[in-house]
This record gives C-alpha cells, sequence and structure tokens, in this order.
C-alpha cells in the first residue's frame, strides 16, 4: 500500500482491491499527465467522487451503486461496484422512476440547473464583494480562508450538479448504444451513429468564433506579419503596444479576456494559469486564427453536421422496425443530449469554476510567497487544504518548503511515469462495461482487432480516413506548435484545445471515449479521430506519417 | 311480423337483433358503397318461424325435459355433446315452411342469374345478434338450392352445437331457443386472402394499418394455420413501412376432385411469393381506412382479391367488426423504459 501524497483516503491496497474488484482502469483522459495535490485530492477526488456515488444513490442505478476510486501512482483508477441480481432488480424499480424526466427532457433539465451554477460562482465573487480582478488582493487573511473554505462548498454543489446529470445523461446514452446494437448491428464506433450524435450548438462553439472574430481583426489591422514574426506570445503583446492599431487590438482582446478567460490552460487544474491571468496563453489560438486568414470554418462545419445529422436520423430510424420506431426516436434524442451536455458542461462545471478556483488559490500562493511559506506562489499546488489552513493566518511564522519538496518530487516521479492502463484482470472489462452503461461512453476501452493488423486501437473515434504528418502536444502550453494540416496526437483534449479542430486533419488520443472531447468536436468539424488508445502519445513522435482511421477507430504509423 | 329475407342493401349497421352481427355489417359496407360479393340475408325471424311453425322447437323442448346436466361439470361434457348430436339431427330433418323455402331459392336464383351462371358457390354463414355467446358455424363453396337451403338449415342446427349449448346453459339463458341470422354470399374465386386491423395491434398505434395474407381463401389466415405474409402500412400516404413475405406451406383452396375447399400444400414456386402486390396493398389499406372511417372506430376487416379483374374491381371485404385486442397505444418513454429495464 502506497499513500499519495501522504493521503490515505485513496490509496491502493493491491491485495484486497485486486480481490474484490476483477479490474480498475486509468482515467488517462482526465488525470494524465499527473495532477498536482491540491487540486486532486480537494476538487476532482474528494468531492468529485461523493458525487459520483451521490447520483448513482439518488437515481437507483440497478448494476452498480457507483464507481470506486484509488489513487495509484498519482494517476486516477476506477473501478465499478457491480451490485448482485437481486440488488438490480430491487433497484430497478425505484430507477425507472427517476430516470423518466431525463428521458422526457434531459436537456431542459440541465438548462435550468447550469444557470443555479453561475448564480452561486457569482453570490461567492459579490458575498467577498469581488468586483474586479484584482479586488482580490484587498481580502484579509481571514476573509481568504473564509472563501477558500467557502469556495470548496460551491465546488462540491458544482459536482454535484455536474454528476446529477452527466450520469443519467450518460446511462441514456449508453442505453441508446445497447439498443443500436440489439436492434441494428450499430456500436458507437459506427459512422452513422456519430453522425447522428453530433450538430449539436454548445458554449465551446461559440468561444471559437470569438476567437476568430480576433483572428479577423488582427488582419483588417494590417497586424498579420507581427503575428507571424514574433514567435513568442509575451514579445508579441509587447510589440502590439507600441503601435496604434496593436493597442486597438489589445482592448478588443481585453474584452474578450473579461468574458472568455475564464478558463484555467488545463480543464478544472487549479495549478495551470487562466487566460485572464496570463493574456499570452490565448495567444497560439488566435495565431491558429490568423493562420486561416481569421476566416472560420466552425459555422459552416457545424451547419454540415447539423443537416448531416438530420439525414443520418431518418437514415437510422429507416432502419428501425416502424412499431419500434417511436420509442427509439424517444431513446435516440434523450441520448444525443449526452454530447450536448458533455460540450456544454465544459463552460459551466468545468472552465468557470476551475477559473474560480485558480484566482482564488494563486492569491494565497502570492501571500504565502510573499511570507516565505513557500518559495513560489505556484508551489501552493503541492500544498494540501491543512497546510493551508495551519498557515494562512500565523502567516511569516510557518514555513512549508520541505512539504512542498517531497510532493514536487513525487509528482515529479508521477509525471515521468507512463501509467498502466488496466490493472486487474483485462477480460473482465467488457464484462464491467456491460453492466455500467455509464461507463463505456465515458472512459475508453480499446477495442483490439488483431486481424486489422493495426499499430493502434481506439475506444471511441469519429468517423472519416486521413493520412498526415504526426504532432505529439503532451500540454496546451504547446499547442502554438500545432501547424496547419497535421495530426494532432495528445494524452487528451478538453475545452482548451477547441481552437485546434480549426487547423488539424486528424485527431488520436491516449484516453476518452465516445463521449469524451475529442470525439465530439471532431464529430462537430468532421475530422477523423480516434480516441482512447492508451498508448497515442507513446508510440507516436512528431513527423511521424500516420493514418487515422476513424471508420473503423484504428491508427497507422509509417516511419 | 317481420321479413325473412333481406338484400345486402336492405341492412345496416342498427339491424344487428333482426338479421345478426355479421349480416348488419355486411348491410352497411354494402349501403355505403364498399364492395361486397353480391348475397343476401335470412332474419332470426326466419328461425324462429322454422322453430316454431315446424313444431321442431316443441320437440326439442321435450327431449330437453327429461335432459339433466351441469354445463360446469367436466364431467358432464359428453352429455351435452350427445345432446347436441340428437338435436341437431332433429333441426336438420325438419322440412324448412315453404314460403321461406322458396324465397331462399329465388333469392338464389337471381343471384346465379347476376353472375351469369348457374349452382353459383356460395358460402352460408351464421350470423349471431349482439348479446349472443354462441359459437355458431360457416359452410364455404354451396351449390345448387337444395344445398342452399339445406346449408341455411345446418347453419341454424349449428345453434345446437355442444359449444352453444354449454355457453346459453352456463349464462342462464334459454337453451332450447337462439335466433341466429344467416348470410348467404356468393364465394369469391380468391387469388388471396386475409384479415386487416385499422390500428397497428402490436403498438396501439392508430397511425398504421396491419395487414396479413395467404394464398387462396381468407381461412388459413383466420384459423392461424399458416404464417401468413404480414405488412404494415402508415395511414399517411398511404404509404408501405415494412413487408415480411413468410415462407407459406399450406393454403385454403377449393379441392377440384372434391369440390370442397380444404388445405392443401402451396404450390413450390409460390411458397415464399408475396401474395399480393404493393397496388393491392395500398388499395385494401384505402378502403380499410374508409371502412373505419365509416364506422368510427378500428375496425378488423376480411378482405379477399379475386382472381379475376384488376384492382380496385378485383378487392372485396368480407366482413368488418370493431377490431378487439388492440393493444393500448404505450406512452414511448414507457416503451423504451421497458426495454431498459430487460433483465433486471
Amino acid at each position: 500500500m502506497t499513500a499519495v501524497y501522504g493521503v490515505t483516503q485513496f490509496e491502493f491496497d493491491e491485495e484486497n482491491d485486486l480481490k474484490n474488484y476483477d479490474v480498475w482502469f486509468c482515467d488517462l483522459a482526465h488525470s494524465s499527465p499527473a495532477l498536482k495535490p491540491l487540486f486532486v485530492l480537494h476538487d476532482w477526488l474528494w468531492p468529485g467522487y461523493r458525487a459520483i456515488q451521490r447520483a448513482y444513490e439518488h437515481l437507483s442505478v440497478p448494476t452498480s451503486t457507483g464507481w470506486d476510486i484509488r489513487l495509484i501512482d498519482g494517476y486516477v483508477y476506477v473501478s465499478v461496484m457491480l451490485t448482485s441480481d437481486e440488488q438490480a432488480k430491487e433497484r430497478s424499480v425505484v430507477f425507472r422512476e427517476r430516470i423518466r424526466p431525463f428521458i422526457e427532457d434531459a436537456a431542459g433539465l440541465w438548462d435550468k440547473r447550469k444557470f443555479e451554477l453561475m448564480a452561486a460562482y457569482d453570490e461567492l465573487k459579490q458575498s467577498y464583494g469581488l468586483t474586479t480582478y484584482d479586488s482580490i488582493h484587498e481580502l484579509s487573511n481571514i476573509q481568504m480562508l473564509e472563501l477558500f473554505d467557502d469556495f470548496l462548498q460551491v465546488v462540491s454543489l458544482q459536482w454535484n450538479v455536474h454528476m446529477d446529470y452527466f450520469i443519467p445523461v450518460n446511462y441514456l446514452y449508453g442505453s441508446f448504444e445497447t439498443m443500436c446494437q440489439d436492434l441494428l448491428g450499430i456500436d458507437h464506433g459506427h459512422p452513422l451513429f456519430a453522425r447522428v450524435m453530433s450538430g449539436f450548438d454548445s458554449k465551446s462553439f461559440e468561444t471559437n468564433r470569438e476567437i476568430w472574430k480576433l483572428g479577423a481583426r488582427v488582419i483588417e489591422l494590417g497586424l498579420e506579419d507581427t503575428f507571424k514574426q514574433i514567435e513568442d506570445a509575451v514579445l508579441l503583446l509587447e510589440a502590439l503596444e507600441e503601435s496604434e492599431s496593436g493597442k486597438i487590438w489589445l482592448t478588443q482582446y481585453r474584452r474578450f479576456l473579461d468574458v472568455y478567460g475564464w478558463r484555467c490552460e488545463r480543464m478544472l487544474e487549479w495549478a495551470t494559469p487562466t487566460w485572464l491571468e496570463k493574456p499570452a496563453l490565448g495567444i497560439p489560438s488566435v495565431k491558429m486564427a490568423v493562420t486561416t486568414k481569421g476566416v472560420s470554418t466552425t459555422d459552416e462545419r457545424r451547419k454540415n453536421a447539423y443537416e448531416d445529422r438530420i439525414a443520418a436520423e431518418n437514415e437510422l430510424l429507416s432502419q428501425v422496425p416502424a412499431e419500434q420506431r417511436e420509442w427509439f426516436h424517444t431513446l435516440m434524442k434523450a441520448a444525443q443530449v449526452a454530447p450536448y451536455f458533455s460540450e456544454d458542461h465544459n463552460y459551466y462545471c468545468d472552465l468557470y469554476i476551475g477559473a474560480l478556483g485558480r484566482w482564488i488559490t494563486r492569491e494565497i500562493g502570492r501571500r504565502f510567497a510573499e511570507a516565505g511559506a513557500i518559495d513560489d506562489p505556484e508551489d501552493v499546488y503541492f500544498l494540501v487544504a491543512s497546510d493551508i489552513q495551519k498557515t494562512m493566518i500565523p502567516m511569516g511564522r510557518v514555513r512549508l518548503q520541505k512539504r512542498v519538496e517531497a510532493r514536487k518530487k513525487e509528482w515529479q516521479g508521477y509525471l515521468a511515469t507512463n501509467p498502466r492502463p488496466l490493472l486487474g484482470n483485462p477480460a473482465a472489462m467488457q464484462e464491467v462495461v456491460r453492466k455500467d452503461p455509464v461507463l463505456s461512453p465515458a472512459f475508453a476501452i480499446p477495442k483490439v482487432r488483431e486481424e486489422l493488423k493495426a499499430d493502434l486501437y481506439g475506444g471511441g473515434s469519429a468517423p472519416g480516413v486521413v493520412e498526415g504528418t504526426a504532432r505529439v502536444i503532451m500540454t496546451e502550453a504547446e499547442l502554438g506548435e500545432l501547424q496547419p494540416g497535421e495530426i494532432l496526437v495528445a494524452p487528451g483534449t478538453s475545452s482548451q484545445w477547441t481552437p485546434a479542430f480549426e487547423i488539424v486533419k486528424g485527431i488520436v488520443t491516449d484516453g476518452g471515449g465516445a463521449l469524451s472531447h475529442a470525439c465530439i468536436v471532431a464529430r462537430e468539424y468532421g475530422i477523423p479521430a480516434v480516441t482512447g488508445t492508451q498508448q497515442a502519445t507513446q508510440k507516436i513522435k512528431t513527423g511521424d506519417k500516420v493514418k487515422v482511421d476513424g471508420d473503423l477507430g484504428i491508427v497507422f504509423i509509417n516511419r | 311480423m317481420d321479413k325473412v329475407i333481406y338484400g345486402c342493401d336492405e341492412m345496416g349497421q342498427d339491424d344487428s337483433e333482426k338479421v345478426g352481427k355479421k349480416c348488419a355489417n355486411l348491410g352497411e359496407l354494402t349501403s355505403a358503397g364498399f364492395r361486397v360479393p353480391p348475397g343476401f340475408a335470412v332474419s332470426l325471424e326466419g328461425y324462429g318461424r322454422f322453430m316454431n311453425e315446424t313444431g321442431v322447437r316443441k320437440r326439442i323442448d321435450e327431449y330437453l325435459s327429461s335432459f339433466d346436466a351441469d354445463p360446469s361439470r367436466t364431467s358432464d361434457m359428453p352429455r351435452y355433446e350427445e345432446a347436441s348430436v340428437a338435436i341437431r339431427e332433429m333441426v336438420e330433418e325438419t322440412p324448412v315452411p315453404a314460403d321461406i323455402d322458396a324465397d331462399i331459392r329465388d333469392r338464389y336464383q337471381v343471384l346465379c342469374e347476376a353472375a351469369g351462371g348457374t349452382d353459383v358457390p356460395v358460402a352460408v354463414r351464421s350470423a349471431g345478434p349482439a348479446s349472443h355467446p354462441g359459437q355458431y358455424e360457416s359452410y364455404l363453396h354451396i351449390r345448387g338450392a337444395d344445398d342452399v337451403v339445406a346449408g341455411v338449415r345446418r347453419v341454424w342446427s349449428s345453434s345446437f352445437n355442444q359449444r352453444s349449448l354449454i355457453a346459453r346453459a352456463r349464462q342462464g339463458l334459454d337453451v332450447v331457443f337462439d335466433p341466429i341470422g344467416v348470410a348467404v354470399l356468393q364465394m369469391v374465386d380468391a387469388k388471396a386472402a386475409g384479415v386487416m386491423f385499422t390500428t397497428n395491434p402490436a403498438s396501439g398505434d392508430a397511425g398504421q394499418i396491419y395487414i396479413e395474407s395467404n394464398w387462396g381463401l381468407g381461412e388459413s389466415v383466420v384459423g392461424g394455420e399458416v404464417t401468413p405474409d404480414s405488412f404494415l402500412v402508415a395511414k399517411a400516404g398511404p404509404e408501405i413501412l415494412e413487408r415480411t413475405i413468410s415462407e407459406k406451406k399450406l393454403w385454403f383452396v377449393v379441392d377440384p376432385a372434391t369440390g370442397k375447399p380444404a388445405y392443401q400444400e402451396v404450390p413450390e414456386d409460390k411458397k415464399k411469393a408475396p401474395t399480393i402486390t404493393d397496388e393491392e396493398l395500398l388499395e385494401i389499406a384505402r378502403v380499410g381506412i374508409k371502412i373505419e372511417e365509416h364506422f368510427g372506430g378500428a375496425q378488423d376487416i376480411e378482405w379477399a382479391v379475386d382472381v379475376k379483374g384488376a384492382v380496385p374491381e378485383s378487392i372485396v371485404f368480407l366482413q368488418t367488426r370493431p377490431a378487439k385486442h388492440v393493444a393500448e397505444k404505450k406512452d414511448p418513454i414507457d416503451q423504451a423504459l421497458d426495454l431498459m429495464m430487460r433483465g433486471f
């Protein structure tokens, strides 16, 4: 047994945990590269994990009482607490009643609650008089401590709402996929299925449109050469201050950041800066827009995806026996909320609250570094909540450098480790996925088909076939290196990567299933993708020629 | 006193107590202009006059005065069988009153002349009035006036078959006297025939028509002896939604050797072939929609396609009645939930 970051809450008991669960699998899409302790312990795992159990319990999901979670070598592993047949039967009675409103109108229910979340974020800011980004500096230390605790309450609320929707909506998606398999022999990898699940607008496309508007403005103001010549984003921003047209552009960029800058570089991870805090972070995305002369294909491609979906829906329905068509249509509509929710919730559940967390914890880091409790403000992410509670008021009397050093070293060790995708019996995976319909769209289980002689097999895909040059991008910070027409290879993608979909030809990821960000957005943009290959970033090198076959969910590498 | 013989165009759906349900519905179809084979009906009055004027009712009464059996006891069932045989013999040996006999012969003659033949085959079918529990009998492919009269009498006598005797005894109804109507309809030389539900019976979807069809006479479909072809048609259009062409092993058809209809093996080349064309199917459905509209509710309709003539003249309707056993239309959400809960 090894506690991670000295915390025993999620420690893996190899003997017992492999006896009680057949298989554990790594949540590569979310937890790779390794997350830092403050975020993973106090946001991602605890309230997040409890919210999953709460949602399973509230819904009374028949086949499972939820997921169990371990932190192994810095990576998050998940297994399913399967029920017995008798338990499943008993739970199904309540489940039937509780899942029903989600079949009736899941999208409507979500739209209501997402505004409840936005209101909670606003209230948190207002109750501390935080009207501007910099006003947080004016809070006293005790206010700062209270703000941190209150923020953790909002994090809990966020996770509850998040999982109250994620679980039923994914369950319905999984159920619909099962029905498609039973009735038509079509699974999520089938191009027709993928087409039926795309063509939905969401908050993340709105951001892309705005970024491309900024790109178009660069061209209009005659700043294209400046953007192309100055590689470093910070130097570019400085250079823009020098000219009148540059200043005009910067004013527009700041206005953009006020609304859309509430986004950490990586998902919710507080350890990564927001665009608001480091305006240079948005520049690679704007540069992508400039390479296309500011001409966005988002709307056109999305219109195509929408029209294609209507055609695909009709095609799918025509294959269903007439007397089955009505319920099939009803379930299809409910299942389609899953990809919409998956993209839309990014803004309300992930980006915004992640940015709030960054804002608050970074301020704590700043104060701690100033008082000498830590050496660098960014070291705050190697602390845990009890360290913050211990230090905030006796500021200057506490030294946390040793703790930081130990945990940083531990984290660096995890970072250098390639997590094992599965622990236990891989053969048990299919059974677990079959029993918990929430699981398969959320996590990738590669469909290995030796007869295809591919180099990588995906667990999710977006249709189409493409060949091109690979570029391996491990973190969002490297996105600027991406060239138009390349094949993006990454551990996983999230909202912050959406601009890249405008310029790449294909996508391959380590983690992520049929409802992962990479899959959903690739479908919206009509780009072939293979996700959940588990080892794309290990096997593929930048410059490799790769063939991405999204129809079959496989990848070939040619050196 | 009521009339004994009614032409098909002289009856309507309110005449069930005069001529029986089947005749009333056929009369309604004919009067409304739907294509029904030519024929006539013998009313309940005819049954009553036969039973009373010939004294056969009295004889049955006498016979039953010494009959003692309990319709709820299985061990008494053979006694009903015995009584049925004896009573039916009495009925079928009794001559029909002369004027009724003559009227039936006249009407049959008119039917033959209209059809341009002699001894034109007819179906003699029972038509119980609403609320009667009996299960009466029908006879197909009857030819010649003597046999038609005998056929009518046999239908009357079927009101004394074992099942009908027991059913009346169990319900405390008069066992001796159970007036029913008789329909005499020209036989259709059916290429194919079958049934139509104007509401999808499986789903209860009122927007869909379900049709079953087999080669030959419709009895093979009604009797459930074969797996017929089945079709689902959307009323909107109408548009064919589904065709299920099954392997038909048997058909009910007139055996040239005996002149009687019987189950026979379907010729090899017809077994897997569709029994009706799309044109025929759509015409059947189109008329089905109109029949349903006319009667104001989902109908269970028997139809046939004549070997002669072309659509629409070739398609005739032999019976309609309110559709029973139509599934209550299920909420699609419940259907989806039912499927999701499978296996729990």
